[in-house]
């Protein structure tokens, strides 16, 4: 039974004639991972809205299709989404980043100690524990963005939605943001993820979607992301941009190991 | 005890009764008193927690910059009363701005932000009344930032914040615009992110660390209520 559920999605933001998604359809399983590529307007981030019941809920706008959603109104068993912009997600309310991590579980009223343990596997899991005791206000971009993460994933929901996780984040920290996904999804969460980060995908994601101005144009397993089609597009991973452009045979290989594999044939 | 160990709500009454009493009581005499006191107070242990055990007297050495800060913010007034006004009206006016100011600077150095709003949502106070306080205290130092990596951006592309005051000018404008129009076009993402993080009206939010209230501190605050009242009556009935 799919977790996340969009029949014939199209979306229009305020004021707009033109549709920001047209006729999406797309369903998350339980502890799958979800990849959305796509160039820059292809509708990926709007998606993440839609699912998260932020557009046109909050966001305003003109919603066609259905959005079915199997779980509770937010955070704990519902959904949470990471915005693209760290900065403008801080709480506000927080003067610590302790406290920053635990400004969703408190507002859902949970008692204090589950709370705290929340919040400290929180950090841990995003390796901020030494931050605990910071100010939000002082913290770098990629600090900031991990404290983010940490927040929504502090509130344990069953469907998480990820916009440019690891925009901000050093090669070391986007790792391991992308094995706390697979940690995630391990334990039954449902992640749908725009991400540019594409050769962590192969490792990370069970399916690709391919968007592109508003509409799904493809999806299927990460293999996606060598076919020729997506490398013309610009989407496919390093490795398959590569062998395909010193024109080495499709198909093109994903990843380092299975292009080692290839030129070892 | 100590200052910072008072609940928040107890240190905001004592910094309101100060001034008021300044204002009610005749002067120069409670003017002065409350002044002496509200300055007393700056040098209480605990006062501005950022700076506590820096020096080799930790207690005093943060308690004495706190009291440095209340005199130099008090000290133009004094200078602007003393143009406008006779010397006895300069002293008057004088030590009731003093006693604000004192109190002013005592409280915002000796409570964290947090542990009010902790105390707010821990008394019933409904969360968005919290975050409304909470928020203008945050983004003081966020704005801080902000502005200063415009002002380095700007310098990058050639703009001087020296100069003339046509030249300061210019510079003040570069570095408004970009900073207000940021700000209220973050405005739409923020409410996103409250809203995902579960904070809209009625959220049942659980205080992380309710400060302690105890009942001598909520007796000493109706009581502080009650002189301010009497003082007024007082004041209004008998002296005129």
């Amino acid at each position: 039974m799919a977790r996340l559920t969009l029949e014939r999605v199209s979306f229009w933001y305020p004021a707009m004639g033109r549709p920001a998604l047209r006729d999406v359809s797309l369903a998350a399983a339980p502890g799958e991972v979800i990849a959305l590529v796509g160039n820059v307007g292809a509708g990926a981030s709007t998606l993440l809205l839609v699912a998260a019941d932020l557009a046109p809920r909050v966001v305003g706008g003109k919603i066609e299709g259905r959005v079915n959603f199997r779980g509770r109104g937010k955070g704990e068993g519902g959904r949470g989404i990471v915005l693209p912009t760290p900065w403008t997600q801080l709480s506000g309310m927080a003067f610590t980043v302790w406290d920053e991590v635990a400004f969703g579980p408190a507002n859902l009223g949970w008692p204090r100690e589950r709370i705290a343990g929340a919040v400290d596997r929180s950090l841990a899991a995003l390796d901020i524990g030494t931050l605990a005791a910071r100010d939000p206000a002082t913290l770098s971009g990629g600090e900031l963005q991990r404290v983010v993460v940490a927040g929504i994933v502090a509130m344990e929901p069953a469907l998480l939605l990820l916009d440019e996780p690891t925009a901000e984040l050093d090669p070391e920290g986007a790792g391991l943001v992308w094995r706390l996904v697979r940690a995630l999804a391990g334990d039954g969460c449902s992640i749908v993820v725009a991400t540019s980060d594409l050769d962590a995908l192969p490792e990370v994601a069970d399916r690709v979607v391919w968007m592109e101005d508003g509409v799904v144009r493809r999806i299927g397993a990460p293999a996606l992301l060598a076919e020729e089609s997506v490398c013309e597009a610009g989407l496919a991973t390093t490795v398959a941009d590569v062998w395909r452009t010193a024109r080495l045979g499709a198909p093109y290989p994903l990843t380092v190991a299975q292009a080692e594999r290839r030129w070892r044939q | 005890m100590t200052g910072g160990r008072l609940h928040p709500f107890t240190l905001l009454a004592i910094a309101g009764t100060l001034p008021a009493l300044a204002w009610i009581l005749p002067a120069p005499a409670g003017g002065a008193v409350t002044t002496a006191v509200a300055l007393v107070l700056t040098l209480t242990p605990g006062a501005s927690p950022g700076l506590a055990g820096t020096g080799s007297s930790p207690g005093w050495r943060p308690g004495l910059v706190v009291l440095r800060t209340a005199v130099l913010t008090a000290a133009p007034f004094w200078l602007f009363l003393l143009l406008l006004h006779d010397v006895p009206s300069t002293i008057a006016i004088g030590l009731r701005l003093t006693t604000m100011i004192a109190s002013v600077v005592w409280v915002g150095a000796l409570l964290p932000p947090g542990r009010l709003v902790e105390a707010m949502v821990a008394a019933g106070w409904g969360v968005t009344a919290a975050y409304l306080f909470a928020a203008a205290l945050s983004a003081v130092p966020l704005l801080k930032a902000r502005a200063q990596r415009i002002v380095d951006a700007q310098r990058c592309r050639g703009l001087s914040p020296r100069g003339g005051l046509g030249r300061r000018l210019r510079a003040l404008r570069a570095l408004a615009l970009p900073l207000v129009l940021s700000v209220l076009h973050e405005v739409d993402e923020r409410a996103l992110a409250l809203e995902t993080r579960g904070f809209v009206p009625g959220a049942r939010r659980t205080p992380l660390a309710p400060p302690r209230d105890a009942t001598a501190e909520r007796v000493g605050r109706w009581l502080l209520l009650v002189g301010c009242a009497a003082a007024l009556a007082w004041r209004l009935a008998w002296r005129g």
